[in-house]
């Protein structure tokens, strides 16, 4: 057990730390619309050309080939800089489809992606949920038919992130009409400019519209856009599950620490009705200094999680414990921020530069929900961290 | 950076659990007469060198670090061990006189653990020590307790009883400094660790043999989802235990603040978990032959000693961490 950087650890994050100091966007992130995926794909531009995309991907694939705690290093100086929300348009390109592409993808798939990705040029979406499979993923109806050289594709997804924004897609469909949950699924490589898609916005709480509807009416994708096998698509949607929910939210898991100190540094300024400051209320400065212990604990739980897979090569069967701590933690950071500031909590135009703690905290419904709920987070814990008897 | 016990580390903990569940199984408390650390089970533990863990080699243990005492007394408290195998321990690594030093060491001398209460002392320990360790941040002293005048008082806690003092003699040894407190900060941390592990492996273990309306407890989401919860509080205490001793053990500057989350931590899950494993055991769980309320009751014991909700959270809040 020890908590040592090694020198190339220490240098890698003092030349991140002096890189990013003089060279975070000058400029806000617009709220929405065309214009931030623009933003995200410039920020990732400016990565790309200055050697920080793919921290920890192979170099073979165009990464750094760093290891996972330098990739922690790396977040963390984010987070500390003020850099631009990591999860963002360019989010499932470079957290989970350019990794599943390297693990199960042919090698024409990664000549042709895995540069796009890192350079921002290709922003990704994913096509897993539908109207009627959501927590229950298996359900889903979306239809492929084979045609030659062709996949033929009629169906519909729902709550696609930046699907608006996107030029490729994860998509998850049936493939084997006899067949029944898992099997004959097959999951494919969607060029969102193809023919007969149709993106539809859904206005969110958070007065955005981040997430779509998307109609496919005989999309033709060609066969060689397959990853892994026809009708085991189930195999490398785990694959991709594995990777949102295991390195996916390990920005937020380190700058949650950062955030408290924010509100607490918030705490000390704002006046209560009664006069005093915030952080002379017991009941506030307990709750913040309670969250400041559990974002401590997140942060060597990220570690430990790091350090093991780095050692074993192994993502361990912790995401999903991860995530439920992660996502209750920060709804209960913005919850307590409400109680600090009082009635101008409730000011909100939509644009989180503006209104930054009540879009998070309208934000946590979306983080306990998107990528497997909480209660499918529970599920999955009691059954491969505990073993329990099978629920279903 | 590793934050998992590996090596050696592993190997002390595995010889710490076989000796402990053979030892000092939590079941003995369902005897009487079974609260404290006896004379036999301290002069076994001390044969074997466990309170010397983290005593320099010099001073005669066996020079090991925090690292190996947190590993320890996640054991002790998994078996619900008494506080005064934690003071014996302290006492260990605090005695400055050499010949009473080694007394400790091997068990021949007793050590109970004293706290402040008001103007009083609360003393958690067996008739057969003579000594009583009262720790704060500043330092560590041992007073005699021949001449002090104790009254037993009834102990919620099967495992400690526990006696009042109003005036203590003398402190006969000791030393300065918060070095004593951050082990005992450590060890109490660890304990409620090994205390909230044990309760989710009694319940889980439960859940897939207890049947109601025809399936496994375990298959119903009411249970697997509390379950859940347990095992994510116990990952984060036991995630932070380990930065903790590893920061103490590296001399971090920002070690105390580590050491105080995990505290916090850890008396938030021993509680929880404790508390949720008699909900869940349903009736039997409120039984006194069931070793569910022994968690709980140990749990409280421990919440308080070495840092409590109150004077952690006051401490977290100005707290600053390194990198």
């Amino acid at each position: 057990m020890d908590l040592r950087y090694s020198d190339a650890d220490r240098e890698f994050r003092a030349r991140a730390r002096d890189w990013l100091a003089g060279n975070i966007p000058n400029s806000r992130r617009p709220p929405g619309g065309s214009a931030a995926a623009q933003f995200d794909r410039d920020w990732q531009r400016k990565l790309h050309d200055h050697g920080w995309a793919g921290i920890a991907w192979p170099k073979e694939y165009g990464g750094l080939g760093l290891t996972g705690l330098q990739q922690v290093i790396w977040y963390e100086e984010l987070a500390r800089a003020g850099a631009p929300h990591h999860i963002n348009t360019t989010y499932v390109a470079l957290m989970h489809a350019g990794p599943t592409l390297i693990a199960r993808g042919t090698e024409q798939h990664k000549a042709f992606h895995l540069p796009r990705i890192l350079s921002g040029e290709a922003l990704w979406c994913q096509g897993f949920s539908e109207p009627n499979a959501g927590s229950d993923l298996a359900a889903l109806r979306t239809r492929g038919e084979i045609d030659g050289d062709h996949i033929v594709v009629t169906g519909s997804k729902m709550w696609t992130t930046d699907a608006q924004y996107a030029d490729y897609q994860e998509l998850l469909i049936r493939t084997d009409p006899q067949s029944q949950r898992h099997k004959g699924l097959t999951w494919l490589i969607c060029d969102m400019r193809s023919p007969g898609i149709e993106v539809t916005p859904i206005r969110t709480m958070l007065q955005d519209e981040h997430v779509n509807s998307v109609f496919y009416d005989e999309v033709r994708i060609p066969i060689g856009n397959v990853v892994g096998e026809i009708g085991q698509g189930w195999s490398t949607a785990l694959a991709t599950l594995s990777f949102e929910r295991g390195l996916g939210f390990i920005g937020d898991q380190l700058e949650l620490y950062e955030r408290v100190c924010r509100a607490i540094d918030l705490a000390g300024k704002v006046r209560l009705e009664d006069g005093r400051r915030a952080i002379e209320d017991d009941g506030i400065a307990q709750r913040l200094a309670a969250l400041k212990a559990d974002t401590i604990a997140i942060r060597a739980m990220t570690l430990a999680d790091i350090a093991e897979s780095d050692r074993t090569g192994m993502p361990g069967p912790k995401g999903s414990m991860m995530k439920l701590l992660v996502t209750t933690t920060h709804k209960a950071l913005s919850e307590v921020v409400g109680d600090i500031m009082g009635w101008s909590f409730l000011e909100f135009d939509g644009d989180r530069s503006n209104n930054p703690w009540t879009y998070e905290y309208l934000w946590s419904w979306v983080f306990s929900i998107a990528g497997g709920t909480n209660e499918i987070q529970r599920e999955i814990t009691a059954d491969r961290v505990l073993g329990l008897p099978k629920a279903r | 950076m590793y934050l998992a016990p590996e090596g050696d580390e592993i190997e002390i903990a595995d010889a710490a659990a076989d000796f402990l569940a053979q030892k000092m199984p939590i079941d003995r408390l369902h005897k009487p007469g079974a609260a404290d650390m006896s004379e036999t089970l301290r002069e076994l533990l001390g044969e074997m060198g466990w309170f010397g863990l983290a005593v320099p080699a010099e001073r005669g243990g066996s020079g090991l670090s925090p690292v190996e005492h947190a590993l320890f007394f996640r054991e002790v408290g998994r078996q619900c061990g008494p506080v005064d195998l934690l003071a014996q321990a302290l006492a260990a690594n605090a005695a400055q006189d050499t010949g009473l030093r080694q007394s400790i060491i091997s068990g021949s001398r007793g050590v109970a653990l004293m706290v402040a209460d008001g103007d009083g002392y609360r003393l958690f320990g067996s008739d057969h020590a003579d000594l009583a360790l009262i720790v704060t941040r500043e330092r560590a002293q041992l007073h005699p307790l021949e001449q002090a005048a104790l009254e037993s008082r009834a102990a919620l806690d099967p495992a400690n009883s526990l006696r009042v003092a109003d005036a203590l003699p003398d402190a006969v040894d000791g030393t300065s400094g918060e070095t004593i407190w951050r082990l005992g900060e450590l060890g109490a941390a660890a304990m409620l660790v090994g205390l909230a592990e044990a309760a989710l492996d009694l319940i889980v273990e439960y859940a897939k043999v207890r049947e109601a309306f025809g399936r496994p407890i375990g298959a119903y989401q009411a249970v697997r989802h509390t379950c859940a919860d347990m095992a994510v509080r116990i990952e984060a205490a036991r995630s932070q235990l380990w930065f903790a001793a590893a920061a103490l053990k590296e001399g971090r500057g920002d070690a105390g603040a580590h050491l105080d989350a995990a505290k916090h931590l850890a008396n938030e899950a021993g509680m929880a978990c404790a508390d949720s494993n008699i909900q869940l055991h349903g009736g039997i769980g409120v039984s006194e032959e069931h070793d569910a309320h022994l968690l709980l009751k140990h749990a409280m014991l421990l919440s308080r000693l070495f840092g409590s909700k109150r004077s952690l959270l006051a401490r977290l809040l100005e707290a600053r961490l390194e990198d």
